[in-house]
């Protein structure tokens, strides 16, 4: 303390006030320290040493009026004293301090009360604030002994503000209530460390500002969950929409299991139509890429293939209407064996060709023109497809 | 729907390789079924509805990620009875828990954080932000399966 105090002294010559201001913190301090410990005259003693310690270092005239505050203060040992005795020379620099003092305690406290307060002492406030701000290595230290200053200052205007004379008894009542105010100090610090904090934008490091960009993230991605869970708009809070979107994919995989097991069930009669509705399937789902709802598309678009079919058949394969269908049948479920390949339509049609040819070779031959328009009638389709499955790739 | 991606065409990826699936199992399938075929039939294709899903939209999801795995390591350790590999596999979800430690989020969400990682496939190793924003793939992805799955049933009813 006393190495700061001298570095303080040091640095702003000028700044008498506040040097002024960090003595009186410190004896203060000490003062109110040895008070909470002794009776009446001990205190007074060791605040007096404590005021000739720095003595030497101050040259300056005020060192004696300094003195004189303390010489008061050795009288009735507290601020309102020397508030209301001490000529006009001594009342701005005490005032000041006291004036400190409630600041600090009105920053986080209500229990304090900022009855004398005025422009010119909020003005030499803000010069302490100052020297406050700019001495960094003593900063925690001296903000302890503002504190418990600015405790007896206000303990002591509280109960002693009606008395006039300093007696003993009273002395080390205020003795035992600083303890009490010590306790109290303990739990301050920690609110007005978040005031420095805000103050000197700590709250704008890197890892808050990481946790504010992260809880961000979350309530977008929750309210776009909300969009997509029905019935969650009404809920708020994270909790029950949670649950909410738990309960939701619940109920989706238990669908999906339904599904399952329903197609399970329905498959065994149906094995031989499982490739007729694989092409169904393929021409529905590339068909639907266009529309957007392909629930209902998939019926539709399935007649529209079904009434092509039959028109192609109806219109140029009038004479050969049941061998062909029956061999288109066949031809659809003949590329069970090479699913791949069949996925694509050119060679959808190629395959056609060689089932045409191997199985029904004197249709074929007689009814080759028929056969050629088919294929070329199917070439939109093919060219549907071919387009669909480059937007599949992709 | 209001997809950034196109959803038909995982929809009709799925389907493909659904019914592809499909085709398959109903090869291996017997002819006079017992009750435990049936079962087993039905866990098969809820799997490979899961898988052709998965293999649909592809590997740049991790749900979908995690059940391709899943399906692979399966399918070795069906393939080849392997027990150790099993053992690592273990390991390695374990790891991947310890790896990513949920940091303090906020409030009482413990429980149903957990309920949900266990919902969607590779959750384990997901921190929150991660976790939600797969859960609405996911989501979204169940449903056009469903509707999908849907239609397929509808069609072979008829």
């Amino acid at each position: 303390m006393n190495s700061g105090l001298l570095e303080m002294l040091h640095y702003s010559q000028n700044n008498e006030m506040g040097i002024t201001y960090f003595n009186e913190n410190e004896q203060f301090g000490l003062g109110g320290a040895f008070m909470a410990l002794n009776s009446d005259q001990g205190p007074s003693g060791l605040l007096l040493n404590g005021a000739m310690k720095p003595e030497p270092c101050l040259e300056n005239g005020w060192s004696d009026d300094f003195r004189r505050i303390l010489s008061y203060e050795n009288v009735s040992s507290t601020i309102p004293r020397t508030l209301s005795c001490p000529p006009d020379v001594e009342a701005p620099m005490a005032e000041a301090v006291v004036g400190k003092g409630k600041e600090v305690v009105s920053s986080f406290s209500s229990s304090a009360t900022g009855r004398e307060s005025s422009k010119k002492r909020k003005a030499d406030k803000t010069q302490h604030l100052k020297v406050v701000a700019e001495e960094k290595t003593e900063e925690k230290k001296m903000k302890v002994c503002e504190e418990e200053e600015s405790k007896i200052t206000e303990q002591n205007s509280n109960t002693k503000s009606t008395t006039t004379t300093a007696t003993n008894s009273k002395n080390t009542k205020g003795g035992s209530a600083n303890t009490k105010e010590n306790s109290k100090v303990s739990e301050a610090p920690k609110a007005d460390y978040i005031h420095v904090r805000a103050r000197r934008g700590q709250a704008t490091d890197s890892h808050s500002l990481a946790e504010r960009v992260r809880r961000e993230k979350i309530s977008e991605r929750m309210k776009f969950l909300q969009d997509l869970v029905p019935g969650c708009n009404k809920i708020t809070g994270k909790a029950g929409m949670l649950d909410e979107i738990i309960n939701y994919v619940q109920s989706l995989q238990r669908q999906v299991e339904f599904l399952s097991m329903k197609l399970a069930a329905i498959n065994p009669r149906l094995d031989f139509d499982d490739d007729n509705y694989l092409v169904k399937e393929d021409f529905l789902a590339c068909t639907s890429n266009i529309p957007p709802a392909p629930s209902e598309m998939v019926n539709h678009t399935h007649l529209q293939f079904n009434t092509l079919v039959q028109g192609v058949q109806g219109s140029s394969l009038n004479m050969v209407e049941n061998p062909m269908e029956g061999m288109l049948r066949r031809t659809i479920s003949a590329p069970i064996s090479i699913p791949h390949t069949f996925l694509d339509s050119s060679n959808l049609n190629q395959i056609q060709h060689l089932t045409w040819e191997d199985e029904l070779q004197n249709i074929y031959s007689t009814e080759y023109q028929q056969g050629r328009s088919t294929s070329f009638i199917s070439q939109p389709f093919s060219g549907l497809f071919e387009a669909n499955q480059v937007k599949m790739e992709m | 729907m209001k997809t950034p991606t196109n959803p038909s065409s995982i929809k009709t990826r799925f389907a493909i390789k659904f019914l592809q699936a499909m085709k398959k199992l109903n090869k291996k399938r017997s002819s006079s079924p017992s009750m435990a075929d049936k079962q087993r039939r039905c866990r098969l294709i809820r799997a490979a509805a899961c898988a052709s899903m998965a293999s649909a939209v592809g590997t740049r999801r991790a749900w979908s990620r995690a059940v391709l795995r899943k399906t692979v390591n399966n399918h070795q350790y069906h393939s080849v009875i392997n027990n150790r590999r099993r053992i690592t596999r273990r390991k390695r979800v374990v790891m991947m828990r310890r790896g990513n430690p949920r940091e303090g989020h906020s409030g009482n969400l413990g429980e149903e954080d957990d309920i949900l990682r266990g919902l969607v496939p590779g959750g384990e190793g997901m921190d929150f932000c991660r976790l939600l924003s797969e859960t609405a793939h996911y989501v979204k992805c169940l449903r056009a399966q469903i509707q999908v799955m849907t239609n397929i049933l509808d069609h072979y009813s008829t």
